[in-house]
């Protein structure tokens, strides 16, 4: 169980000589993870969803907040005590091509993560040996085939496989996936994601999805969280089919409306909204974070921060003065 | 001038393209036929290693060595066939004909230029007599397509974002009066929002410059969202080819029908979705004889082994399948209903 | 360690992809012909060195009547000024040229390397004070320092002279590495080794090292030609005692003391220890060529 409040980072961006401007990437964000369960970070590139796992993953330090792994504030804890247990939580990274060491068989790839695990749970080294090709077994990969090849003699589907059964080797109680199957293969691609459906069903792993393309997230964990960032903040979070099916917030409803539309198998959905503008960074923090972009904003939006909180009809959690349902997903032709 | 001003037609005809490797010259297209109406946007879908950019690079007969048209031509409309040209015509037609956006347009653009100087190399290199003109016309497709033209054009690329850049490629491609235009992964690396805006922009330009275009992309939705018709490509062949709407609907080609049941979408029964079985051939891993695709296929029998199925009309479609009645089906139903 | 002893004490499968590093090495080799004459040019060079010595009596003998004999069957490349044969010269004095040139790399590369694989790695305190340290050594005027060294120490041995080299060339090489470093240590495989919890030893000897070797390797060659032309260029300018069969010596005997710029008959006297820096380097550049495919396993093993 992982909890994290009100996580903060700011970058310094490099300016000119009389220096840069802060760049504000997560503004206080609250996320929480289960045993087994399955969350989503989505948002456009920029809007600090990689941060955020990357923080989630120990690989990066936030500005302030707290992160709890089981019962144990992380903030209590001295660096290295800190490390272990981030271990538990694996990021496979999204480029499986530069995620394997290129002058390392996988056996060795395997091997030293392996190794440390047997000294440290006083296990043989036959165990490892024998927890190497079971765990590329479970990953759906041949031990025999793999194990003495270098990462450039397989193909991509099979190397994030290696990247996946690699985060395995630590016993990981959660897998944050970023972008994990963008650079793959598209037929290739559902197989990964059932992998990790399958994961969390057979070992309880949780996974930590971040992605920008929000149909992956519903195969992955219809059952699961969804958050969408915009901009360092949550401005939406609830159940995936929820949020998916019945969006309240504008920036999510634009980000639904986006995806394209397969004609033929579905008709556009009738509500769709359209960003007014593209994304600036630059914009100003008063108000809305959105509301520049934003069809419906009214004068309240430019002047208020409205915060992520939940109103009387709906399910989910918003960050909007003026929340409505729109029908904007696609919507499946009947033969 | 009048036979550039309209939309052409373009006809490949049994393009074989051949890399060099040291296991011998392997095809990367292996007999390709292919029929862009005028004045069509086509989507060209397949996986890596399919043979969609090579045959993207064919229409301007740009196949790098080691690769090499061993047979086939490819017939432009105005131009005549585009592999028989070379030297001068060639780099004439490529820009003044043929536009050309390149996959990642991020990394197609000359970082330490500004966006006006590549413009004005560009009309050099192709002798454009009145560069003023150019430059008006340049900064006029940039605001059609929602930009600041002067301003982006006194931009070094680095101070532009991916869909603005993506905006560039394509003005670039068509500032010379191009009427057909092959966009190579033209939303790779970029956000939702802003792949949507391309898409409309491309269909919005395509339209009112009445334009031939040709989208190469992995990603069946791209196609789905601005197409007209759908060619799918695998192991070095067109498998389908056919109505966009037509083609999603009722898939006839055992790899389109897994591909389009391996998206996962927003409507329906996600729990329908399927992953493909196996994986895409490369050129080394493609079988010597019978179907490419038999490995992943569950249709295969006896004859895949041994035949690669020749592409036959299947009502408004082409489909290369051994599984597939090459009558067309609508006709058939409506006999034995008879 | 564990991690590679089991590795090694696995009974590789049936039909391993996986072969030998060294018949990997071979294969590289042959691939072109031009290594194959680098690596033939090595070897013979190699060979002059360890037995070069042994090949003629010492001290070489002298023979009066034939000062600067022109080229003839008994002496390939003529006889200097007191008629000892130049090639006996050249062979003789192989062993102290190489000696140096390879303490001059081996020290080069071990002293950057590991400066620039610490100042990478660490960043932070580490990389400012290591940097400094590597600007200091780079803004030192090697030659002036040399010639003033001279004076005191006679770098009677090719070890003190290749340390000496070695201590005043680490820098470009130190530079070179950190920034590999810096770049590799962003790669997905590094920080999925530092997620896992593996320890520094094994992140830099087993991970950050060998994507580094072709780059090591190849800087230690060029370190070699480097140190060679150093070294000879001291005993040319005559700063450093006078040693017979010096390759540098004898330069600047030809010229200076033969007249070979202005007079054919000491030529041969000055071209034999310049082909000899030639093949030498010629035969360290073919080799270098191959490095990069010697050490990516993709390259090595296609």
């Amino acid at each position: 169980m992982i909890i994290a409040t009100g996580i903060t980072k700011s970058y310094r961006q490099r300016g000119n000589l009389l220096g840069g401007r802060d760049v504000r990437a997560l503004r206080g964000v609250d996320f929480a993870i289960g045993k087994g369960g399955a969350v989503t970070f989505i948002g456009e590139s920029g809007c600090g969803k990689t941060t955020l796992g990357r923080i989630a993953a120990g690989l990066e330090t936030y500005d302030s907040g707290e992160i709890v792994i089981d019962g144990v504030r992380m903030s209590s804890l001295r660096h290295r005590q800190r490390q272990a247990h981030f271990r538990r939580i694996q990021l496979i990274h999204q480029d499986p091509y530069s995620a394997l060491n290129p002058t390392r068989t996988i056996q060795q790839t395997l091997d030293a993560p392996l190794a440390l695990r047997a000294r440290q749970t006083g296990r043989s080294k036959a165990w490892a040996d024998n927890r190497a090709a079971e765990l590329l077994t479970l990953v759906g990969i041949d031990p025999g085939y793999v194990l003495p090849r270098y990462p450039h003699q397989l193909s991509g589907g099979m190397r994030q496989r290696v990247v996946i059964a690699r985060a395995l080797t630590v016993d990981p109680e959660v897998l944050v996936a970023d972008e994990s199957v963008s650079m793959i293969d598209v037929s290739l691609r559902l197989g990964i994601l059932a992998l990790l459906k399958d994961l969390r069903e057979r070992l309880g792993v949780s996974v930590l999805f971040i992605t920008h393309d929000i149909a992956t997230a519903r195969y992955l964990g219809d059952d699961g969280e969804l958050y969408v960032i915009y901009r360092g903040q949550v401005v939406e979070r609830g159940a995936t089919e929820t949020v998916i099916s019945a969006p309240v917030h504008p920036y999510t409803q634009s980000l639904l409306s986006a995806i394209p539309v397969l004609r033929g198998v579905e008709r556009p959905g009738p509500e769709r909204v359209e960003p007014t503008e593209a994304l600036d960074e630059s914009h100003a923090d008063t108000g809305c974070l959105f509301a520049r972009r934003c069809p419906f904003r009214t004068e309240r939006c430019e002047s208020e921060l409205p915060l992520l909180g939940r109103d009387g009809d709906t399910t989910q959690e918003h960050a909007c003065f003026h929340p409505r349902r729109r029908s904007v997903i696609p919507v499946e032709v009947t033969a | 001038m009048t036979e550039s001003s309209s939309a052409p037609g373009v006809r490949v005809r049994d393009l074989t393209v051949v890399y060099k490797t040291p296991a011998g010259e392997l095809p990367a297209l292996a007999g390709v036929s292919l029929t862009l109406a005028p004045g069509t946007i086509t989507g060209l879908v397949g996986e890596s290693g399919s043979g969609k950019s090579t045959l993207a690079f064919s229409l301007l007969n740009a196949v790098q060595p080691p690769g090499r048209r061993s047979a086939g031509s490819v017939e432009i409309d105005g131009i005549g066939d585009v592999s028989q040209l070379a030297g001068d015509d060639l780099r004439r037609v490529r820009g003044r004909q043929v536009g050309y956006v390149f996959q990642a347009a991020q990394n197609s653009l000359n970082p330490l230029k500004t966006i006006g100087k590549q413009l004005l190399d560009l009309g050099r290199s192709h002798e454009v007599a009145d560069l003023p003109a150019l430059v008006r016309d340049a900064r006029a497709l940039l605001g059609r397509m929602g930009l600041d033209g002067g301003r982006v054009l006194d931009s070094y690329q680095h101070e532009l974002s991916g869909g603005m850049r993506q905006r560039v490629g394509i003005m670039l491609a068509l500032v010379l009066n191009a009427h057909l235009v092959v966009l190579d992964e033209p939303t790779t690396a970029l956000d939702m929002i802003t792949q949507a805006t391309i898409l409309r922009i491309v269909q919005e330009v395509h339209r009112e410059r009445g334009l031939t275009t040709l989208i190469v992309t992995h990603d069946m939705g791209v196609a789905a969202e601005v197409t007209d018709s759908i060619a799918v490509m695998y192991g070095g062949r067109v498998v389908e080819h056919g109505p966009t709407t037509a083609v999603l609907g009722s898939p006839r080609h055992p790899y389109t029908q897994g591909l389009i049941r391996a998206i996962p979408r927003l409507s329906g029964d996600i729990a329908e979705a399927r992953a493909l079985p196996g994986r895409p051939p490369t050129l080394g891993t493609m079988p010597a004889q019978g179907c490419v695709f038999r490995e992943r296929c569950p249709e295969r029998r006896e004859i895949c082994d041994s035949v690669d199925p020749a592409p036959v009309a299947v009502g408004d479609r082409r489909v290369a399948c051994h599984a597939v009645e090459p009558a067309p089906a609508s006709a058939r139903v409506r006999k034995e209903c008879a | 360690m564990t991690a590679t002893q089991t590795a090694t004490v696995l009974p590789a499968p049936a039909s391993t992809p996986r072969r030998n590093f060294w018949r990997g090495v071979v294969r590289v080799l042959r691939r072109k012909p031009s290594r194959m004459a680098g690596v033939v040019i090595l070897v013979l060079f190699a060979f002059l060195g360890v037995f070069g010595p042994m090949l003629y009596p010492s001290p070489l003998p002298r023979d009066d009547n034939a000062l600067y004999a022109p080229p003839s069957l008994a002496h390939p490349f003529g006889t200097d000024f007191e008629g000892t044969d130049v090639l006996a010269l050249v062979v003789t004095g192989t062993r102290y040229v190489l000696l140096a040139g390879l303490a001059t790399a081996v020290i080069t590369v071990a002293l950057g390397t590991a400066i620039g694989l610490l100042a990478g790695f660490h960043r932070g305190r580490w990389d400012t004070v290591l940097m400094r340290l590597t600007d200091l050594q780079l803004t030192i005027p090697g030659l002036p320092l040399l010639l003033v060294l001279s004076t005191v120490w006679k770098f009677t041995s090719p070890l003190e002279m290749g340390v000496v080299l070695g201590v005043l060339g680490w820098g470009g090489i130190a530079r070179a590495v950190r920034s590999q470093t810096l770049s590799l240590r962003e790669r997905g495989f590094i920080e999925a080794a530092r997620g896992l919890g593996l320890s520094t030893r094994h992140i830099v000897g087993r991970e950050l090292l060998p994507s580094m070797a072709p780059y090591i390797a190849m800087n230690m060659l060029i370190a070699v030609t480097g140190a060679i032309y150093a070294q000879v260029g001291l005993f040319f300018l005559g700063v450093l005692p006078f040693d017979a069969n010096n390759w540098g010596v004898m330069l600047n005997l030809a010229v200076f003391g033969g007249g070979a710029l202005t007079s054919a008959a000491a030529l041969p006297y000055l071209l034999a220890p310049l082909l000899a820096i030639l093949l030498l380097t010629l035969g360290i550049v073919l080799v270098v060529d191959a490095m990069d495919e010697i050490f990516n396993p993709r390259l090595r093993e296609e």
